[in-house]
């Protein structure tokens, strides 16, 4: 999981990002920065995720127990 | 679908494109975002500049000024045209078919078969199989294949998600018969279930337009537009490319027992360099052996992006030399299908400006 805050936070441009912190709150969220973490959990999770299930996400935490549940 | 053809060669290209060039930043202003947001758009996607037809310019305009050229020049002549396919998603009238507007007035002859196609960006492919398959009758010889597609005029000006992206064109590839014994080994596949990944909601049918259907709507990030308007699900498209082509290209190469560094070039069609990025690095193909430049200098012309591609950036080495190549194209139906073949010595492989 560390390494998936530190990938988050880079998306996010930002230096730390927090497991509670709410998607929607960053400067830089935006279709792009969704597209791009589609792009990263296909890349890097082997995962498919579309831009409801992570706006449904909500937040950090959320959108990391999206991918675990999708790696099973 | 495993398809396989015989004998057959593409012996000419021709890129037709709008000379009216419009850059990113132009159109900055018509978006809901900042500019540090568009900018960071413009970076990641490799948007710059884009080709747009002048107001009422339609795909029959482009496709006879590209083969009035071609006659002038002696590289094509009227009488040897058996076949002229249209493949559009932008015709000039529903009725008649735009490609019998095209051979009236050229003043082509009777004694052929014109074809129009209602495909995107899958459709430089689907044409050539459609060519191929032409050419089994003996009284065919020459097939005209025309690509061509304004649909600029479909999206949005207020859309950051299409608008930046789009761009209109024409291209005209000649398909003949050959005695050389060569394979073209090609694969296709379809999925009308996703059929809303892409669309332009009213104006048939289904939904005519109306005053109704022109009204601009907001949607949740923020793009304008009408149900006129061309609409792309831009992460249901990403995850479709990324999912499906790699495997489909997997099994092509193998199918054919050439391997994936044996091809000169996987020549692709071109959403934008993100996608072929993320395409090529899952393929495990060097990024240089799959350009992705088309967007970023003239927009994505849906079925006349791969012969763009083609005629930009290896038209003079396909003149001369023959190449191994991997073509594929992908998008609207869902559509995806892709053809290994080689290519060269081409009579012509060119781009004008219309």
């Amino acid at each position: 999981m560390e390494n998936f805050l530190e990938q988050i936070a880079e998306l996010l441009e930002v230096d730390v990002v927090n497991e509670a912190d709410e998607l929607k709150s960053f400067e830089a969220w935006d279709s792009l920065t969704i597209l791009s973490i589609i792009a990263m959990a296909n890349e890097n999770y082997g995962v498919v995720l579309n831009a409801a299930e992570i706006n449904g996400a909500n937040t950090i935490a959320g959108l990391w127990s999206l991918i675990e549940s999708k790696k099973a | 679908m495993d398809l396989l053809f015989k004998n057959k060669k593409i012996t000419g290209i021709l890129t037709v494109l709008p000379s009216r060039e419009v850059h990113f930043e132009e159109e900055m202003g018509n978006y809901n975002f900042s500019t540090a947001k568009s900018l960071k758009l413009k970076m990641a996607m490799g948007y710059n500049k884009h080709r747009i037809v002048d107001e009422g310019v339609c795909v029959s305009d482009l496709c006879c000024h590209g083969l009035e050229h071609l006659f002038q020049q002696g590289k094509l002549k009227r009488e040897d045209i058996d076949a002229l396919i249209l493949v559009t998603q932008s015709p000039d009238y529903f009725m008649p078919p735009t490609s019998n507007v095209i051979q009236g007035k050229m003043g082509l002859k009777q004694d052929m078969i014109c074809m129009d196609i209602n495909q995107g960006c899958a459709g430089f492919v689907l044409g050539l199989i459609q060519a191929f398959m032409l050419l089994e009758q003996p009284t065919v010889r020459k097939v005209v294949l025309l690509n061509a597609d304004v649909l600029s005029r479909k999206v949005s000006k207020r859309d950051r998600n299409s608008n930046p992206l789009i761009g209109d064109g024409a291209s005209i590839t000649i398909v003949e018969r050959t005695e050389e014994n060569s394979t073209i080994w090609g694969t296709i596949k379809m999925d009308g279930s996703r059929a809303d990944a892409l669309m332009i909601p009213a104006g048939g049918f289904r939904q005519p337009s109306t005053s109704e259907t022109a009204e601009m709507h907001e949607d949740i990030n923020g793009n304008f537009r009408s149900l006129d308007n061309l609409v792309m699900k831009g992460d249901e498209v990403f995850n479709f490319v990324q999912v499906e082509v790699p495997p489909m290209i997997d099994e092509l190469l193998e199918r054919a027992s050439v391997e994936k560094n044996r091809v000169d070039y996987y020549m692709f069609h071109q959403p934008n360099r993100f996608m072929l990025q993320k395409l090529a690095d899952k393929l495990e193909i060097p990024r240089e052996k799959m350009p992705n430049n088309i967007v970023e200098n003239f927009g994505n012309s849906s079925g006349a992006t791969i012969p763009t591609n083609i005629t930009f950036n290896i038209g003079e080495k396909l003149e001369k030399q023959e190449m191994q190549l991997c073509l594929s194209g992908f998008g609207v139906g869902l559509t995806w299908a892709a053809l290994l073949l080689r290519m060269g010595k081409l009579d012509f492989c060119q781009t004008i400006n219309f």
